[in-house]
């Protein structure tokens, strides 16, 4: 085996898998992130929204999982696509922007961030299955992209990504508008991302929100819980000693030892 | 009324000005030249009764075969031009077969008398420019016994496919005689015994032959054993209680 | 590089016209000593979007049967209404309500003539027997059917199903020494069960919420009634005096 590697994912098995696929073996279903994401820009800033369901297929994995991820202080970025591919690649550039802020001495900004993302994602053409929505407020003001998995970007005033974007976009097409107070943009995104949890069997549970402003950046986790479990109708407890044992083996962990005290030793 | 024919008792589907269907009229003169069948109803199930007029010496009286089963718990009798019956009760086998497959049930005394008496009344059908698939009306008349849900049951059917339910029912040419006897005769509390007898004597009262095990046949349906033709030793036995 | 080389469709592709969908939701149905739970979710949908909150998947038949069906709703809304015009024909020719046994065996062969272009259909039917028991008969969509005690059916059976072996059939479950398990539960019991089994596959299956409806159907005189009366929601649906009873309740589930 050579012991050069050549950087990044590792293709040698695709052929294989392939092979696999046409004989009718399933690929691993992945973490999908179903997802309603929406960013909107504001007076001040931006606003950031998700909701907080994690699907695999149609079972629901995670019923409060956070898709706001933490890019810098002043940059965040919402993922939608596979969930380990979002998570991942935020993290990356995360870690680069850091290391890019050390380097320059400057504070970070969103289009810096922005490139490092489509060039990543462009590079894998589409493989990785990131779909984000990236805002923030940097020294040249408030911003907001979205970026596509195979790598392209837009820069709009609104936007919303993920399979409930179309219940999301509805809402800002209608009641969006320029120079919303901090709010008037907040209560907005919360309405974006409700639409998705309601209209799109891909969103549900929770909103997450992020108010990015100059002066800061407020994280605001479950800002609206329109879905909470109600109480259920019977408890399941279990008397103990329900489920069954084929053999019974009892052992003694506590070591019991004994000191035997022999002659000196001889030092002589 | 043979004196009287006239140009409306040729077709099976035209009413006479007097609103009579001439052909259907004679299907039931038929029957009266059949032999004479009984059936009788008791709470605990029917007896059916026939005479087999065994014309010659020579003829096999067990060949004759006047009693059918339809289905375990329905049984037929009939009396006229019996080769016509076993058309009719073919189609009452396949329709009862047909409902249990269906339904998972057994299917109603009545239904199977309604099944039989549709097809009773086809021989008015036919397609433009096509043969009909009946030429005439059946001419023959039936008993049709059975057990259901509302018990024991007991229906006649004619040519017409009229039916009507029955306590007793005789029909055939003794069949007048064998009425009046029978509504002399029947009770309602009848044991299944005392019916067996009574569907004898009252053949035996309408037959030229002397009655015994070789000339008549008795069925019956009860509830627990079904429909059954009852065997000459069984049959013997009932002529014996008379 | 070359590993990246994706295999090339050098064989003809073949495309044809797909005339099913799946529309999510799921129904159950548990059969108790002298009564019968049939119940279903309400929302309809079609990938990830909601055609409607609103799409009854449970129909009274009569006042004895009352049948659950789930898969392509269209197949579905058809065949009920070609079972109800069955038992209209039946109800005409034989004077009488069809016995649910005598349903079921005909749902069979109705499914069975379709063998070869199958309803895209699950069914369950529930209701009370002639003998005046629970009953509930499960099929597939060409006609295998068994009359159970219980059974789940459509996009959360596999979440439901374990659940009822568990609470219903005591599956994996040992008694308390020198007892054992009842063999019929209550009406109250059951339909404790029936609403945590829709709540809970409402929390874990996208396609299942927004409404449930729970059709009772009561044998002749049941003392199950009593249960009945304190429960949020109910109303009869009863059209015959023949002394079965049919309730349906209805409740709202998570619309998320």
């Amino acid at each position: 085996m050579s012991v050069y590697r050549s950087p990044g994912f590792d293709f040698s098995n695709s052929t294989r898998n392939n092979f696999l696929l046409n004989k009718g073996v399933p690929l691993p279903k992945a973490t999908s992130t179903g997802t309603t994401i929406v960013g909107c820009v504001f007076k001040d800033g931006i606003v950031l929204g998700a909701d907080t369901r994690a699907t695999e297929g149609p079972i629901v994995a995670d019923k409060n999982c956070e898709k706001i991820h933490f890019i810098t202080e002043g940059i965040r970025c919402c993922g939608a696509g596979t969930a380990a591919d979002t998570e991942f690649t935020t993290a990356l550039i995360s870690s680069n922007m850091e290391l890019h802020a050390l380097q320059s001495g400057r504070k970070p900004r969103v289009v810096t961030a922005m490139t490092m993302l489509k060039q990543t994602l462009f590079r894998y053409q589409g493989h990785i299955g990131a779909a984000l929505v990236l805002g923030g407020v940097d020294p040249t003001g408030p911003q907001l992209f979205t970026i596509h998995p195979h790598g392209s970007t837009d820069k709009l005033p609104y936007v919303t990504m993920g399979s409930g974007s179309l219940a999301a976009m509805a809402v800002f097409e209608s009641k969006w508008s320029a120079n919303m107070e901090r709010q008037e943009a907040l209560d907005l995104v919360i309405l974006a991302i409700s639409a998705g949890i309601f209209n799109d069997l891909g969103s549900g549970s929770n909103v997450d929100a992020c108010i990015i402003t100059a002066d800061g950046t407020e994280m605001l986790r479950n800002v609206d819980m329109p879905n909470q479990r109600v109480q259920k109708e019977r408890d399941y407890k279990f008397r103990r000693g329900t489920t069954a044992w084929t053999k019974e083996d009892v052992r003694k962990f506590v070591v019991e030892e004994t000191v035997t005290s022999t002659d000196e030793m001889d030092t002589s | 009324m043979f004196l009287t024919r006239s140009e409306y008792d040729r077709g099976v589907n035209t009413f006479s000005p007097e609103g009579r269907l001439f052909q259907v009229e004679y299907a039931i003169e038929a029957i009266k030249l059949g032999s004479t069948t009984v059936g009788i109803k008791t709470p605990d199930g029917v007896i059916l009764g026939v005479e087999k007029r065994v014309q010659s010496p020579l003829l096999e009286a067990s060949s004759i075969e006047k009693i059918m089963e339809i289905d375990n718990h329905l049984g037929c009798a009939m009396s006229g031009l019996t080769a016509d019956a076993r058309t009719m009760i073919d189609h009452a086998r396949v329709t009862a077969q047909n409902h249990a497959f269906t339904y998972d049930e057994r299917i109603k005394v009545e239904s199977v008398t309604q099944a039989v008496c549709d097809l009773a009344l086809r021989f008015g059908e036919s397609v433009h420019d096509e043969e009909a698939m009946m030429s005439r009306p059946f001419g023959v008349a039936l008993l049709i016994a059975g057990i259901d849900e509302h018990g024991p049951q007991l229906f006649h059917t004619d040519p017409s496919g009229t039916f009507v339910r029955y306590e007793a029912k005789a029909i055939g040419s003794g069949s007048e005689a064998a009425q009046s006897e029978l509504q002399d005769k029947w009770h309602k509390q009848m044991t299944l015994k005392e019916a067996q007898v009574l569907t004898l004597r009252v053949l035996k009262q309408v037959m030229e032959e002397k009655l015994d095990q070789h000339n008549v046949q008795l069925a019956q349906v009860t509830k627990d054993k079904g429909f059954e033709i009852l065997d000459e030793a069984r049959l013997q036995a009932v002529i014996e209680e008379m | 590089m070359a590993d990246m080389v994706s295999i090339p469709h050098s064989q003809p592709q073949q495309h044809q016209f797909n005339p099913y969908t799946e529309n999510g939701g799921t129904i159950l149905a548990i059969a108790g000593a002298d009564f019968s739970v049939i119940a279903g979710d309400t929302r309809q949908s079609e990938g990830y979007s909601i055609q409607t909150r609103y799409a009854p998947k449970v129909f009274r038949l009569t006042d004895k049967a009352v049948l659950a069906v789930n898969g392509f709703a269209a197949d579905g809304n058809m065949f009920v209404k070609k079972v109800r015009q069955r038992l209209e024909w039946y109800r005409h020719a034989h004077a009488k309500d069809m016995p649910i046994r005598a349903i079921a065996r005909l749902i069979q062969t109705m499914l069975y003539s379709r063998r070869f272009f199958p309803y895209y259909v699950y069914n369950i039917l529930g209701g009370i027997e002639e003998d005046g028991t629970g009953a509930v008969y499960s099929f597939d969509p060409v006609g295998s059917y068994e009359r159970e005690a219980c059974r789940a059916a459509g996009a959360a059976q596999s979440l439901v199903q374990p659940f009822l072996d568990n609470q219903i059939y005591f599956k994996n479950q040992t008694p308390a020494p020198g007892t054992s398990f009842p063999g019929h539960l209550s009406l109250s019991t059951v339909l404790s069960l029936v609403i945590d089994s829709f709540t809970s596959a409402t929390e874990r299956h996208i396609e299942v919420g927004d409404g449930l409806e729970m059709y009772i159907v009561l044998a002749k005189n049941s003392p199950s009634i009593q249960s009945l009366r304190d429960i949020r929601g109910m109303s009869e649906l009863t059209a015959t005096e023949d002394g079965e009873r049919v309730f349906v309740v209805r409740r709202d589930l998570k619309k998320d």
